[in-house]
C-alpha cells in the first residue's frame, strides 16, 4: 500500500484512492473529527464531499481538492472557485513551517483546518483561523509571514532572490536595507533562513508570485480587490 | 465468559465487547472440553499405562491457550481443541515413529474404553479424537518430547542468543513428530520442533499491563477478595484478545467458502500482538492493529516473512511463497477488514453498525447483540444533536488554535 492509501485507510474509510496517470484521484467523504485518531460514540461531527487530486510529486506538487457535494457555495469569499476547487492554504507557506509534511500530515493539517474552518463559517460566520488576502496580495502576505519580514512587495522578491541560490551572495546588498554587503550584516540570519526555505522553495514562490503579480497588473480591477 | 453486569451500551467499545462475548465458547462448552482432555491425561498417566513411565502430560496450545477461541460459524462446524502430549522421554530412546505409537496405542485404548464410535485418526503430526456429533468438538493431539536443549542450541547458531537465554520463552520447547519426513523411523537428533507454551508467555507478555487491569476490575465488580495474581487468566478477555476473536470471525465469514487459502490464525494473532501497544480499549486495539499490521511482515530477500517471536527462523508465512493465493488472500481480507471496521469505528455513531461490518462478522450475531446491548432506542432531538455538533466543533477549533493552525484558506 501507498503513503497516500495508507494515510486514509483507517482514518477517512469513506475515501477511496486510485492511482493513474501522474497521481492519485482520491474521492468520497471527508470526515471531520474532534481528534485525527479518534472514535467518538456520535460518529463524526460532519462530513464534506470531496474530490482530489494528489501528484506523485507531492509534496512539492500541490494536491487539488474540490468540494463537490455544493455544500459550500460557489464564492470567492468562501475560499471555493466556480469549479468547486478549494484554495486550502498557500502551499509554499505551508511547505516552510515546520512539521510533518508528509500526506498524513496534510490531511491531519491543512485539509482538516480548511473543513474545520468552512463548518466554523457556515455556522458561526467567521473564519477561526484566519483567512488570507486574495490572490497576490495572500500570496506576499504567506510569503513574508514564512520569511519573518514585513509584508512588502519589493522586500520580499529581493529576499526570495537571494535564497534562490544555492549560496546567497555575500557581495549583494543586506535585504535589511543598512546599505552593508550581506557578508558583513545578517548573513548568519540569511543561512538560517536558507535552511528554512530551500532554493528550490524560494524559486518556486518567487516565480509564482511573479505570475500573481503580473496577472494583477495586466487585469487592474482585480489587484483592487479587497478581503 | 467474561459476561458483566447488563448496562445499556454507550459506545462502539460497549458494542464490541458484546460482540466479541456472543464468539467466546459458551463456559459449558469449555468446561467440557477441559473435563474430556483432563479425562485423557489422566487415562495416560493410569497404573496400566503402557507410557506412565514417561509421565505424559496433556496440556492445550492455541487459541485455547491464548484465550482467543471464537465460537465455529454455525452449530455443525466443531471447535479445534489442539493438545500437547509430553512425555518425559529423550530423543535417544524414540524414534518419531515409535513416540507416535505409543502414544497412539492409549488413545485407541481410551477411545475403545470410552466406546468412542470413531476410532483416533492418524495424521500427519497429531492424533485426531472424533466426538459424537453432539458434543461439538475434536481434538487434535501431538505427541512431543521435552527438546529446551536443542531449542536453544539451535537459536544460539543463528544469531538469537539472548532469546535463547530467555528460559520463559524458550524453557519448554518441545521436539514433535512428522510422519511425511525421512527421518521419521530413525533414531536422530534432527526432529521437527515447536514451542506453543514459549508462544503463549510471549503472547501474555504483550499484554501483561491489561491482563492486570481487567482481573482488578474483575475483582472488584465480583467482590473477589483473594490477589488479583490467583485470578485465571481465562477469566478475563484482554483489548488485545478480543480484537483478535473480531478479526478472526471477520476471517471466517469472508472465507466461508474457501477454508483451504484462508488466512491463518497463528498469522493474524502474531501480527495482531505484535502491533498492539497496551491499548485499554478494542476501539484503539483495533486501530493500532489494523493501522500497522502488515508493517510487520518482513521481506527477507524478496520472501515475505512473518516470524515466530519464539523462533525467528521459523516463518509463519512459509506456505505463502509455493501458494501465492494464501497471500493474495491475506493482503484481500487485510484491506477489507480495515475498512469494514473503520466504518464503524470512524464513521458511524455507535448504535449504526453498517451493513459493511453487520455482514463481515454475520448480521445474525450482530442484530442479536444490537438488540441486546441497545435496549429501548434512546431518543435524541435534532437540535440536541446540532449542539452537541457545534461543541465538539468548538472544542477541535480550540484544539487547533492552541496547538497553532498550520494554514489560512486563500484564493487563487
Amino acid at each position: 500500500m501507498s503513503e497516500i492509501q495508507r494515510a486514509i485507510a483507517f482514518d477517512q474509510p469513506k475515501l477511496a484512492a486510485i492511482h493513474g496517470g501522474r497521481g492519485y484521484l482520491i474521492k468520497g467523504e471527508f470526515l471531520l473529527y474532534d481528534d485525527s485518531s479518534d472514535v467518538h460514540p456520535s460518529g463524526p461531527i460532519t462530513s464534506y464531499e470531496i474530490r482530489a487530486i494528489v501528484p506523485d510529486q507531492f509534496p512539492r506538487r500541490e494536491p487539488q481538492v474540490f468540494e463537490t457535494g455544493s455544500r459550500i457555495p460557489r464564492n470567492p469569499d468562501r475560499h471555493v472557485n466556480h469549479d468547486g476547487s478549494c484554495c486550502v492554504t498557500v502551499w509554499e507557506d505551508w511547505l516552510a513551517r515546520e512539521g510533518d509534511k508528509s500526506f498524513y500530515g496534510y490531511v491531519n493539517g491543512p485539509l482538516r483546518e480548511f473543513f474545520f474552518s468552512q463548518y466554523y463559517f457556515e455556522t458561526r460566520g467567521r473564519w477561526p483561523f484566519g483567512e488570507r488576502s486574495h490572490y497576490a496580495k495572500g500570496l506576499l502576505e504567506a510569503y513574508a509571514e514564512a520569511l519573518g519580514i514585513p509584508c512588502k512587495e519589493a522586500k520580499v522578491i529581493y529576499h526570495l532572490r537571494l535564497l534562490s541560490k544555492q549560496w546567497p551572495k555575500g557581495h549583494w546588498a543586506c535585504p535589511c536595507g543598512s546599505g552593508k554587503k550581506l557578508r558583513y550584516c545578517h548573513r548568519n540570519e540569511l543561512w538560517a533562513l536558507h535552511e528554512k526555505v530551500p532554493p528550490w522553495l524560494a524559486k518556486r514562490m518567487l516565480i509564482r508570485l511573479q505570475e500573481q503579480l503580473d496577472s494583477r497588473r495586466k487585469d487592474k480591477p482585480r489587484g483592487n480587490q479587497r478581503r | 465468559m467474561t459476561k458483566h453486569q447488563t448496562k445499556p451500551a454507550k459506545s462502539h467499545d460497549d458494542i464490541l465487547e458484546e460482540v466479541g462475548e456472543a464468539l467466546d465458547i459458551p463456559e459449558s462448552k469449555y468446561e467440557e472440553a477441559k473435563e474430556r482432555y483432563e479425562s485423557l491425561g489422566e487415562w495416560l498417566d493410569r497404573e496400566d499405562s503402557s507410557i506412565s513411565e514417561y509421565d505424559p502430560e496433556i496440556s492445550p496450545q492455541g487459541s485455547f491457550l491464548l484465550g482467543t477461541v471464537i465460537r465455529p460459524e454455525s452449530d455443525a462446524d466443531e471447535y479445534d481443541v489442539d493438545l500437547v502430549c509430553l512425555l518425559n522421554g529423550s530423543k535417544t530412546e524414540f524414534t518419531q515413529s515409535s513416540l507416535k505409537e505409543a502414544v497412539g496405542v492409549e488413545i485407541r485404548l481410551y477411545a475403545d474404553a470410552n466406546k468412542m464410535k470413531e476410532p483416533p485418526e492418524d495424521g500427519r503430526r497429531c492424533w485426531t479424537l472424533n466426538y459424537a456429533d453432539d458434543v461439538q468438538f475434536h481434538m487434535d493431539i501431538l505427541p512431543a518430547l521435552p527438546d529446551e536443549q536443542s531449542y536453544k542450541l539451535l537459536l544460539e547458531e543463528r544469531g538469537f542468543a539472548s532469546l535463547a537465554r530467555d528460559d520463559s520463552l524458550t524453557g519448554q520447547a518441545i521436539a514433535i513428530t512428522d510422519k511425511t519426513l525421512p527421518q521419521f523411523n530413525r533414531i536422530t537428533d534432527d526432529w521437527p520442533q515447536s514451542n506453543p507454551q514459549g508462544y503463549a508467555a510471549w503472547f501474555r507478555s504483550k499484554m501483561r499491563v491489561q491482563l492486570m487491569e481487567q482481573k482488578t476490575a474483575l475483582a472488584k465488580r465480583e467482590m473477589i477478595m483473594a490477589s488479583v495474581d490467583d485470578i485465571p487468566d481465562y477469566r478475563v478477555k484482554t483489548p488485545l484478545q478480543r480484537a483478535i476473536q473480531l478479526l478472526k470471525r471477520h476471517r471466517d465469514i469472508m472465507f466461508a467458502d474457501d477454508g483451504e487459502d484462508k488466512p491463518i490464525s497463528i498469522i493474524i494473532t502474531t501480527l495482531a500482538a505484535k502491533s498492539y501497544n497496551e491499548e485499554p480499549t478494542i476501539s484503539a486495539a483495533l486501530q493500532s492493529i489494523l493501522r500497522s499490521m502488515d508493517e510487520h511482515i518482513e521481506d527477507r530477500d524478496g520472501v515475505a516473512w512473518i516470524a515466530s517471536p519464539v523462533n525467528p527462523a521459523e516463518n509463519f508465512a512459509d506456505k505463502w511463497a509455493e501458494e501465492p493465493k494464501k497471500q493474495e488472500n491475506f493482503n484481500n481480507w487485510l484491506e477489507c477488514a480495515r475498512r469494514d471496521f473503520a466504518l464503524y469505528l470512524r464513521a458511524s455513531s455507535f448504535q449504526a453498525v453498517p451493513d459493511e461490518l453487520r455482514e463481515a462478522l454475520g448480521s445474525n450475531l450482530v442484530d442479536r447483540t444490537l438488540k441486546y446491548a441497545l435496549g429501548a432506542p434512546a431518543i435524541v432531538s435534532s437540535t440536541s444533536a446540532e449542539a452537541e455538533e457545534l461543541k465538539r466543533a468548538d472544542a477541535a477549533i480550540e484544539d487547533i488554535q492552541r496547538s497553532g493552525p498550520q494554514s489560512k484558506p486563500w484564493l487563487k
